[in-house]
């Protein structure tokens, strides 16, 4: 039997309707409930990582003694979601992750942090996890709104009632 | 400081000046109004103008030559350049970061420059590494109170909490290290408690109802902020065993931020720090003029500083906070009346 090219083709062609045809039948997203689960995990892990961090965990980040949860607790103020925007410290537009090295160098006394390093990229995690769900806006605003944490990461938030009158 | 100094005696001869009359009637017409006036009128014959200072929350480092302890000394200079003197100093808490024995020392030694007598009441940082015992060594007790040309003064210790450390087994310095993180839900909510609950009930047996009083504690005596212990678990407590007084002055550290809060008969106001200010929570509050400007992160001045409290002879009183930088908004900038 001579096999043409035109019957090559057609046989391709079938193969390739019958797999898409099997694929379809078994399509799934991208990943799995469990790969997910494991991607969010790994991103709480860098998260608890910064928040850490944000605490003085890493010595080489104070001479002073200041760490970023001095005056930024829960991330507060730090407003992740303002940046890129324009730092009058650095009399630039700046990424988040500059303002944070300013500072580790500047009020904090501290050596300059590698931008993509692991440990700033965890730093930045903590902020932007904490301002989670939080409109992106870039720019500064004054005034600002109140700190718009809503949570943290093992901390939840719950309501006080705590010193209330009954 | 020179300038800030020439405006702190500026301020305050002219709150000298328009003692009586003019704060009366900036009170009748301000946020106070009620009970107070009638108290004034009462008790007016027995009271003296006078002032005093408020220091708070200056979280020395053991680091030599920090720049917490040339802010400290900062505060201490501006009340030293206080006219007329004040009758004394309090300080609310928080002398040290890290509740060490050298730092509570260190500070001890800065405020003994002041000019004016000292009391003191703790904060949870001076605290929580030996659970008092340098600061009562250094400070005395922390729980107190006097009386001064005609008011009543309280001075509590607001930052006890239940025993968290002994079943995790943590050493000193890990009970101390989980208290020196404001957002920690480790160490649960601070109080009172009873013993302080009971000796407050004592001491304020006998007074008259129209006797101005006024409570120190480091947390403040109302639920601003519980997440950050901005509160006082037993504070509805307090309240009740103070509501037989016409009215009541509670000031309060810990919050590094200006804050004015009024309920029922107690006027509330925060202090500004020496060390950092802490932002705003995201709190709904009454008086949202009495926030402060947001600081400045690069001017290592902005959010901080020390404050007066003035008595007038009909029993107003006037909070002026005095900023090492430009922090204050036109709320606060006549003073606060409380």
């Amino acid at each position: 039997m001579k096999i043409t090219n035109k019957k090559v083709c057609l046989g391709i062609g079938a193969v390739s309707v019958g797999l898409l045809g099997a694929l379809s039948l078994y399509a799934r997203p991208p990943f799995t409930d469990a790969q997910i689960a494991e991607q969010q995990q790994e991103l709480l892990e860098v998260v608890n990582h910064g928040r850490d961090l944000w605490h003085g965990s890493n010595p080489d980040m104070s001479t002073n003694g200041l760490a970023c949860g001095n005056c930024h607790p829960d991330a507060a103020a730090s407003n992740p979601n303002t940046f890129p925007k324009y730092v009058p410290q650095l009399a630039r537009v700046a990424a988040m992750r500059e303002m944070i090295n300013w500072c580790v160098v500047h009020p904090q006394n501290g050596k300059d942090m590698d931008l993509n390093g692991a440990d700033m990229i965890a730093l930045e995690a903590y902020a932007v996890y904490l301002y989670r769900g939080q409109k992106l806006d870039p720019g500064y605003t004054l005034p600002l709104p109140p700190d718009p944490v809503k949570s943290g990461v093992g901390y939840p938030h719950t309501p006080s009632g705590i010193g209330v009158d009954k | 400081m020179s300038d800030g100094n020439d405006l702190t005696r500026r301020r305050f001869l002219g709150l000298a000046g328009q003692a009586g009359l003019t704060t009366f009637a900036a009170r009748a017409i301000g946020v106070n109004l009620g009970l107070v006036e009638v108290l004034s009128a009462e008790t007016k014959s027995s009271l003296q103008p006078f002032s005093f200072a408020l220091i708070t929350d200056s979280h020395l480092f053991s680091i030599d030559n920090h720049k917490f302890d040339k802010a400290l000394a900062d505060a201490v200079a501006q009340v030293n350049a206080l006219t007329p003197a004040v009758d004394f100093v309090m300080y609310t808490g928080d002398i040290a970061q890290n509740g060490r024995e050298d730092q509570l020392v260190k500070g001890k030694k800065i405020l003994s420059q002041l000019n004016s007598p000292l009391k003191v009441i703790p904060g949870e940082h001076d605290w929580y590494l030996d659970m008092g015992k340098a600061w009562n060594g250094l400070f005395g007790k922390e729980t107190w109170s006097f009386d001064h040309k005609g008011v009543h003064f309280i001075g509590l210790n607001s930052i006890l909490v239940r025993d968290f450390w002994t079943g995790a087994g943590m050493t000193p310095l890990q009970r101390m290290q989980t208290l020196e993180m404001l957002e920690s839900p480790i160490a649960g909510p601070w109080g009172v408690r009873d013993a302080q609950l009971e000796f407050l009930r004592k001491d304020v047996k006998k007074l008259a109802s129209n006797t101005p009083v006024v409570i120190f504690t480091h947390s403040p005596l109302w639920d601003y902020y519980p997440r950050w212990n901005f509160q006082t678990e037993d504070a509805p407590q307090i309240r009740e065993i103070l509501s037989k007084f016409d009215h009541v002055t509670s000031l309060h550290g810990h919050v590094h931020q200006t804050i004015y809060n009024k309920f029922g008969n107690i006027s509330s106001a925060g202090a500004l720090s020496t060390s950092w200010p802490w932002p705003y929570p995201p709190v709904k509050l009454d008086y949202p003029g009495s926030q402060m400007n947001q600081s400045d992160p690069a001017n290592v001045k902005d959010g901080m500083g020390s404050q007066s409290l003035a008595f007038d002879a009909s029993g107003g009183a006037t909070v002026t906070y005095e900023p090492f930088a430009n922090s204050l908004t036109p709320f606060l900038k006549d003073g606060v009346k409380v």
